[in-house]
């Protein structure tokens, strides 16, 4: 008598269904990623750079030096102070918007479906982005077929936002996934730091290193940790025999009141370990409940935390 | 507590380590596909630490099932408490139902604490044990006869009512009790009883007897006699009191009431086991008197007492003959009887029974037998009853030997007679005084009429001038007026009244104490009635037709000594099984009050609520169902 089950599914998910209507996608067009600093990027864009560059926004002036353009020389300046200085302006480039989703076994689970609810978050997130003229990658790991890692390299503006909810429809589930592994390999190919949403529910003996090994670039880290309500709350009375559904692993286990008590326990402590580690490395934690509508989620809780304005 | 048969214990030895072990060696459990075991890993890893036990923890099933085999066991073993009882499997109850079992013991009476003590020996019957209910008091009676039945026996206990009637005597009882006890094993005889009983002294019970005493008051003071006696001109009321109790002198009040209004009040002032008299001239139109004792004590049933005038209830004597002095002298000095003189010319008789229900024909005999009861004196001639065949002369006055009631108190032998009648009697008449070949004085009772026939002149005999004469007299109008009680005004309780009607008399009416009407049938011009266990006035009247020809009253009075005597004794003395002389109450150790019934309800109550643990998930399914099927009814 367990609501608890498998849904047995391809290992290729071909949802058709779109994964927002268009009244929520006109919601998302009035927000915006904040970012906490200034953060570097390839091309013209609409956010502040590091660099200077030819906004109109001042910055800062500077003494003329041989080989300088002219054109930049404040002459009003040079009137009260009879020396060339250089008034220089605030670059303003793109972001690069890194979205991570974990689509090992274990995400494919829950009902609602933890794959799905990480889809539609990092989908949300990107639109956000691309409506701000941001560059957006989006990686799936568990065992990548080439690499480790499933990628659609950066979209950039409102048109990438087809190939973007495509890609993320047609993400299949990876058979196996190490999420340690993973990571590692994602912080040292990125070729740009910037904003990068972490959608797994770290159900893994490495997540502590897999976090540490993101944090050692200066993403400004998101991290998703998406349950299912099955996960949160089981619903079990019983003798049972729980398999793994990425190993296989069994555990035996009489799940009575006392029993379902101490995994509560158990569970409440781990998201506090994983919160705390979280907040010790500058990385805003998030712990998603997959039966709270991604719609709900973004509009309200993101905002409130300053993830999105 | 104690156990029959502890053996049984052994199947929870070897029962119980199998369900455990059972439990340990389950090994279906239901496959489950969860996301990932990482959190259940980690919890397991502690919980496993201390496993196999740790399975067992909790476990409401197991518990449950050792539960009822600790309890089913422990039926089996057949636990047992000891109490105060019996333990035979053929019992035999002697229940006294006697007046003094209407004792009251701290507002109990003691027939009801003698009826639940029998109830209780009852409960304690082993499996398929036998019980015979017997009622000491009055009439002996067996309402359950070796029954295993205990619900009749139960009802047989609860039905038996007090019977104020004779005495407490355990001859038959204990005759009957012996018979059935010696042809059964583990046999034995219970008294309850307040110990006051008469015991037989030669029999010798062969089974284990056991008494148990009833009551704890010894008080009580008694109306133990009253009478009203018709004098001269007026009347003498006799009431005696007695104190039973033997220890403690009391003062008490006796209200008399004549014709149901109070007379007078007397107190008395009663030393222990002593009675005292008062004699009171009451004024003769008192047709009855009622005594009571004021207060209480322990037997309520014998401190009122009733007594009925017999003033106008003279008995009629009717002398057909040519006189004569000595017969009517005689008879005038009887109390109680009217003599009236017809002479010998008188053919045709108009009284009824009732009204003249004695006729002395004295030397003659008329040509019609007039009705009621008869003496003949000197029959000159044969009659339907007799016949005459001649004369002895001088015949030897030879009275019979035994027990004879027309004898009593009397002597015939210095009569002597010069002639007599020689009759032949019928076979309905006994003789009384022989002579040489023909009796001299027979008596009897042919078709309801009672005959006594004196075969010699009384004039040619010496016997009116002895003392016997009037004694004789007196006897002879006894046996023909005889003492039904009724006459008398004074019947003890249980006692049946016979009463001689006259033929004219269709209906009888009595009306009872407790004010029903009762209207006994007449059988052949005999009215008997058997129902007089109440005490009171009973108030009879005749009918012929619709009209009331006469009313006779008499009294129900327990005037028994022995059942006013109350005090509870501690033991009987019967001699019994084992050359033990007294019966006395058991020790507290002596029966055995089994219960693994209750164990085995108990059981059955744990197996019930095991099977709801076990659906425990499908009622909570149900109750779930059913709230939102009512949660739907709601309005919205």
């Amino acid at each position: 008598m367990c609501s608890l089950h498998t849904e047995e599914k391809s290992p290729v998910t071909t949802a058709t269904e779109p994964l927002f209507d268009s009244a929520f996608l006109r919601k998302l067009d009035r927000l915006t990623l904040l970012t906490r600093r200034a953060l570097l990027g390839d091309m013209q864009g609409e956010r502040r750079s590091p660099r200077r560059g030819s906004s109109v926004e001042f910055a800062d002036f500077r003494p003329y030096a041989l080989g300088d353009d002219i054109r930049q020389i404040d002459w009003n300046l040079y009137a009260r102070m009879e020396k060339f200085f250089l008034k220089l302006f605030v670059a303003e480039e793109e972001l690069t918007i890194h979205l991570l989703i974990d689509n090992s076994r274990s995400m494919d689970w829950g009902d609602p479906n933890k794959l799905d609810y990480a889809r539609r978050m990092a989908g949300a997130f990107g639109y956000i982005a691309l409506s701000s003229l941001d560059r957006v990658t989006v990686s799936a790991f568990g065992a990548g077929e080439q690499r480790g890692v499933t990628q659609l390299p950066g979209v950039r503006g409102k048109r990438g936002a087809f190939p973007l909810f495509r890609f993320l429809q047609q993400l299949p589930v990876s058979s196996s996934g190490n999420l340690v592994a993973a990571c590692q390999r994602y912080a040292q190919t990125a070729r740009i730091p910037g904003p990068l949403l972490l959608c797994s529910d770290l159900m893994d003996e490495g997540w502590r290193e897999a976090l540490k090994a993101l944090s050692s670039r200066p993403f400004e880290i998101t991290v998703m940790h998406i349950l299912a309500p099955q996960e949160l709350e089981p619903q079990l009375d019983g003798d049972f025999r729980l398999l793994d559904s990425e190993t296989g692993t069994p555990v035996e286990i009489t799940a009575d009141d006392d029993l379902l008590r101490r995994y509560q326990a158990n569970l409440s402590a781990w998201r506090s370990e994983v919160e705390a580690y979280c907040n010790a490395r500058g990385m805003v934690y998030f712990a998603a409940n997959s039966a709270i509508p991604v719609e709900e989620f973004v509009l309200a809780q993101m905002r409130q935390r300053g993830v999105l304005r | 507590m104690s156990l029959l048969a502890p053996l049984a214990l052994l199947g929870a030895a070897i029962l119980g380590p199998l369900i455990i072990a059972m439990y340990l060696l389950k090994l279906r459990r239901e496959e489950r596909t969860v996301s990932s075991t990482f959190l259940w890993q980690r919890m397991v890893r502690d919980v496993e630490a201390n496993a196999p036990w740790q399975r067992l923890r909790r476990n409401w099933l197991l518990l449950l099932q050792l539960l009822i085999l600790a309890l089913l066991v422990l039926a089996l073993a057949r636990p047992f408490v000891f109490t105060e009882g019996i333990s035979g499997r053929n019992l035999v109850i002697i229940l006294d139902r006697s007046a003094s079992m209407g004792a009251v013991d701290d507002g109990v009476r003691r027939l009801d604490a003698a009826k639940a003590r029998a109830i209780q020996l009852i409960d304690q019957l082993p499996d398929g044990g036998r019980a015979t209910i017997i009622a000491l008091g009055g009439l002996m009676e067996v309402p359950a006869s070796a029954t295993t039945d205990q619900r009749e026996l139960r009802a047989a206990i609860n039905a038996i009512e007090l019977s104020l009637g004779g005495t407490s005597d355990l001859a038959q009882p204990l005759t009957l009790a012996s018979a059935l006890v010696a042809r059964t094993e583990q046999s034995e005889v219970a008294i309850i009883s307040e110990g006051n009983v008469t015991v037989p002294p030669d029999l010798e019970v062969p089974a284990l007897v056991s008494f148990f005493p009833i009551g704890t008051r010894q008080d009580n003071v008694a109306i133990s006699a009253m009478v009203l006696q018709p004098g001269v001109g007026s009347q003498t009321l006799f009431v005696q009191a007695t104190n039973y109790d033997p220890s403690t002198a009391v003062s008490r009040r006796i209200d008399v009431f004549l014709d149901g209004t109070l007379f007078n009040a007397y107190n008395v002032t009663l030393q222990p086991t002593s009675e005292r008299s008062i004699v009171v001239e009451v004024p003769p139109d008192v047709q009855l008197a009622e005594a009571r004792l004021s207060g209480e004590d322990g037997l309520p049933l014998d401190d009122r007492a009733w007594a009925v005038s017999r003033v106008g209830n003279a008995t009629n004597v009717r002398i057909v003959g040519p006189g004569n002095r000595f017969l009517t002298t005689a008879l005038g000095l009887l109390p109680g009887v009217q003599v009236t003189t017809v002479p010998t010319t008188t053919t045709t008789f108009d009284e009824t029974t009732a009204q003249v229900p004695i006729t002395i024909l004295d030397r003659t005999v008329p040509a019609t037998l007039p009705p009621g009861n008869l003496l003949f004196i000197a029959p000159p001639r044969s009659t339907e009853f007799f016949s005459v065949t001649g004369v002895l002369e001088f015949p030897a006055v030879q009275p019979v030997v035994g027990d004879e009631p027309l004898l009593r108190n009397l002597s015939l032998s210095d009569v002597s007679v010069l002639e007599a009648v020689r009759i032949v009697p019928g076979t309905w008449a006994r003789v009384i005084v022989d002579s040489d070949g023909a009796p001299l004085l027979v008596a009897g009772e042919r078709d309801g009429r009672r005959v006594v026939v004196l075969a010699f002149d009384l004039l040619k005999s010496d016997l009116p001038l002895q003392v016997a004469f009037p004694l004789l007299m007196a006897n002879i109008v006894n046996f023909l007026a005889p003492g039904t009680g009724v006459e008398s005004g004074v019947v003890a309780p249980g006692e049946p009244i016979t009463l001689q009607l006259d033929p004219a008399i269709t209906q009888v009416r009595l009306t009872m104490p407790d004010g029903t009407v009762v209207t006994p049938p007449i059988n052949n011009n005999l009215l008997t009635f058997a129902d007089t266990n109440d005490l009171g006035v009973y108030a009879l009247e005749l009918l012929r037709g619709t009209e009331v020809v006469a009313e006779q009253r008499f009294a129900v009075n327990l005037f028994n000594p022995n059942e006013s005597q109350i005090v509870p004794q501690q033991q009987i003395p019967v001699q019994q099984a084992g050359g033990i002389q007294n019966a006395i109450a058991p020790s507290t150790q002596s029966a055995r009050q089994e219960f693994w019934r209750w164990l085995a309800a108990i059981a059955l109550v744990v197996l019930l609520v095991e099977w709801l643990v076990y659906q425990h998930s499908g009622v909570q399914a149900v109750w779930a169902r059913l709230r939102g099927r009512i949660g739907q009814k709601k309005p919205l």
